[in-house]
């Protein structure tokens, strides 16, 4: 073992890309700093302190298991961004325990069980995330309000999507009306910058913005605590995109997917009709785009080819529209994932004997 | 004209060793000269002719080819023979080498060489010069004369003069274009009187510029042959047989003869000067270097020489690599000398050659997109791993060139190319 390991280094090629394992995990964790630092800044010490116990709890099981297969692992920077993704998931009001105890979950169990990095054929932080909404039904869904909006700490509120789900049908209005018509809290911010907007641009368009949308984008609503800086989720896909972290085609296709559908199905709320479903609202709600490019295009858990990336996103966005159009609760997306990681072999080898039969006739 | 372009794969070309059209300078004359008398693993040992003690000129036969696969090796330098033993090459095989320290007076240097007519010479003449000053091809070491003869008798195929480098360091072939376009549509014109081909092809890179491109034109307009000159799109790997062929939509590459401006210039200067192919263009350079320049270095000199020429090193580099970076070898130490295939001497810093630990695949599909064959190594690899060489063939290891290139993009480092060559190396063992 140890020869071959300085045979290795001498062998071409002499240079190599920029692009470490480590680096890319490292650059993602980075660009979930903003999501971190704005989420701290909507609700408080609550949110710190669960960003900072996920990482550290995800540290912790990572040493552990380095001692035990005495293979020292913390630098490739993984563990962090999985503690990152979790904390991300978390509702504010969740108590310490859960975000530790599924840290501790998604690298023992899930990662180390399975012999580390590259081996792990489910997205550790999700599987961890799927851990405690099993676990902590309850806590996972004791969503807070924003400080701001509820103009102190602490105050339980259902998110938009699960709101919006209780409102009883037929209204004949569109969904962010229903919900501000159900006297859903609203930011100030929101209708300041929704009534500019609707004056100066959408006037001229002869449309018209509903309010909320804004408060979705800027985090002013309860939800997880990833998806409270929707903004800062979307500039870190955009950098992740870009130095060709993660293969693009999967979030492509699967937010195409999911959009769709919504758009011709409807997203189960009042108001909507038969393709004309508010698509807009179904894509900027909930921790989906959080998932689609950060959890479902985590290269470990996901096909690798092209082609078949195009399939298993577009797979990801039709389940999810199903879980979250008919399942049980609002966040089917993380489950819509980790029932995909599970059928990657199958589909690989399908595509691998496809294009073998393919390779012969040519 | 358009510049034909590689279809896939490749590593980014992000900046190149700059370009600069000026005279080559001859390296200083090494004490000592190790002339290796093998260049290739293939490649069968010329006898050597010279004792220990012996009294060489520059240029005397000192080994000679035993026939197939071997060639005549000359003395770079004048002086006596010292040692002939059998030593460990950089390239990882065992050749005898011939020791010549430097005495006595030159015949070559210095002198100007008188210039022969060469084209009063026939096919067998010209046969005879290149088998005789045992002129190999610089890219792949194979005995010149073997492969042009083979050639002559299977005619139909194109003649490619190629300029296309082998990485984003070294320049020699676009220079020696520039510089010594003369010499390299002679050299060709030479080989083609040899070898028959049914046209010339020079092929360049996309940005080789009107003043450097423009005498060539001129030459290959005046030279009687079939000449057109080619642009590619830059890529890296770029100058296989294969990837040349598949850029310009061929099909078999066995129809493509590719031949680089330095061996036709030995070529050239054998026929024309009477000159064995006793110095070989070197290219010193990389972040570690401190002033990178093309030498004309005798065979047998020690690397270290050249470095030391180049003024040494600056900083500490990680890695002395012979011949490129991408399918070179790694030099053990600076005594490793020239030979008739070396081409590139770079000493890298760790900023370029940014290796990291090696760690578990993660699928991120980087290799598959660096592939320019278009396989899939890390599926490959999975293959050899979990004992299925037969599967890793049906998944196109046969079709793999060693470029190098999935090696080099891969995020956990896997040294990739080695296992495929390993493999390979077993497959004909076995
Ligand atoms: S070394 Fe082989 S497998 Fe790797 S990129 Fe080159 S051709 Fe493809
Ligand atoms: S580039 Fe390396 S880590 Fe990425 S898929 Fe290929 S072998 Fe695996």
């Amino acid at each position: 073992m140890k020869r071959s390991r300085v045979e290795l280094r001498s062998y071409p090629p002499f240079i190599h890309d920029w692009k470490t394992s480590a680096k890319a995990a490292w650059i993602c964790s980075a660009t979930l700093v903003p999501v971190a630092f704005w989420s701290s800044v909507l609700y408080g010490r609550i949110a710190v302190l669960t960003w900072l116990t996920a990482v550290a709890a995800a540290l912790a099981a990572e040493a552990m298991a380095s001692a035990l297969t005495r293979r020292w692992t913390l630098g490739d920077g993984s563990a962090v961004l999985t503690g990152l993704l979790i904390a991300a998931a978390m509702p504010p009001g969740a108590p310490w325990y859960v975000p530790a105890a599924s840290a501790v979950f998604a690298i023992l169990v899930v990662k180390a069980a399975f012999g580390g990095l590259g081996a792990n054929w489910m997205n550790p932080a999700l599987a961890g995330v799927a851990f405690a909404y099993a676990n902590w039904p309850t806590h996972m869904r004791d969503y807070l309000l924003p400080r701001f909006v509820a103009g102190v700490d602490g105050v339980s509120a259902a998110t938009p999507l699960t709101f919006a789900k209780g409102l009883a049908g037929g209204l004949d209005i569109r969904v962010m009306d229903a919900l501000r018509g159900a006297s859903y809290p609203l930011s100030s911010i929101d209708g300041a910058v929704t009534g500019f907007l609707n004056d100066s641009l959408f006037s001229r368009l002869s449309a018209r913005l509903p309010d909320g949308y804004i408060d979705l984008l800027i985090g002013f609503k309860p939800g997880a605590l990833g998806e409270s800086a929707l903004v800062a989720v979307a500039l870190g896909s955009i950098v992740l995109v870009s130095l060709r972290l993660i293969k693009f085609e999967i979030p492509l296709a699967m937010l195409t997917a999911f959009g769709l559908l919504s758009r011709i199905f409807g997203t189960g709320l009042p108001g909507e009709s038969f393709l004309a479903g508010d698509a807009m609202f179904a894509l900027s709600g909930g921790s989906l785009l959080l998932v689609a490019f950060y959890m479902a295009a985590d290269p470990v858990s996901s096909p690798v080819g092209r082609g078949v990336c195009l399939l298993y996103g577009a797979s990801i966005g039709a389940l999810s529209f199903i879980f979250r159009r008919w399942g049980a609760f609002a966040e089917g997306v993380a489950y819509a994932v980790l029932v995909m990681n599970v059928t990657v072999p199958f589909i690989e080898k399908a595509a691998a004997s496809l294009r073998l039969r393919r390779g012969r006739v040519a | 004209m358009r510049a034909r372009g590689f279809k896939r794969g490749g590593v980014p070309v992000d900046h190149r060793a700059p370009f600069k059209t000026g005279p080559i300078e001859n390296a200083f004359l090494p004490l000592n000269a190790i002339v290796q008398l093998r260049e290739h693993r293939n490649s069968v040992e010329p006898v050597p002719v010279v004792s220990v003690g012996q009294e060489v000129r520059e240029g005397q036969l000192l080994a000679r080819s035993t026939g197939r696969a071997s060639s005549n090796v000359h003395s770079p330098i004048p002086g006596i023979v010292r040692r002939i033993e059998t030593t460990r090459t950089p390239g990882g095989f065992d050749s005898k080498a011939i020791l010549v320290s430097l005495e006595g007076s030159f015949s070559m240097l210095g002198k100007r060489p008188e210039r022969y007519l060469w084209k009063s010479l026939n096919k067998a003449d010209i046969a005879h010069i290149v088998q005789d000053k045992g002129i190999v091809r610089v890219s792949s070491g194979e005995p010149l004369y073997e492969i042009l003869s083979e050639r002559s008798e299977a005619p139909g195929f194109v003649m490619v003069v190629s300029a296309l480098e082998m990485d984003p360091y070294r320049r020699t072939e676009e220079e020696l274009l520039a510089l010594r376009a003369e010499d390299v549509v002679d050299g060709c014109a030479i080989a083609a009187r040899m070898a028959l081909p049914s046209r010339i092809m020079f092929a360049v890179d996309e940005s080789m510029d009107q003043p450097t491109l423009e005498p060539l034109r001129e030459l290959a307009a005046r030279s009687e042959l079939d000449i057109t000159i080619q642009r590619f799109r830059r890529r890296f790997p770029q100058d296989l047989p294969g990837q040349i062929a598949e850029a310009m939509d061929i099909v078999d590459p066995g129809t493509l003869f590719i031949i680089e401006p330095s061996t036709l210039v030995a070529l050239h200067e054998a026929v024309v000067s009477n000159k064995p192919h006793i110095e070989q263009y070197v290219y010193v350079g990389g972040g570690s270097i401190k002033r990178p320049a093309i030498l004309k270095a005798r065979i047998g000199a020690p690397i270290g020489d050249l470095i030391e020429e180049c003024g040494g090193f600056s900083g500490h580099p990680e890695t002395i690599v012979i011949g490129g970076p991408f399918r070179g070898r790694e030099a053990t130490d600076l005594d490793a000398p020239v030979t008739r295939t070396t081409r590139a001497v770079l000493a890298l810093s760790p900023e370029e050659t940014k290796s990291a630990p090696e760690r578990p695949c993660v699928r991120c599909g980087d290799c598959v997109d660096a592939c320019p064959e278009g396989l899939s190594p890390y599926y490959m690899l999975k293959l050899l791993r979990s004992g299925r060489p037969g599967d890793a063939e049906a998944a196109g290891l046969g079709r793999c060139s060693s470029c190098g290139s999935c090696s080099y993009a891969c995020r956990s480092r896997i040294p990739l190319v080695r296992y495929f060559d390993e493999a390979r190396q077993n497959e004909v063992r076995s």
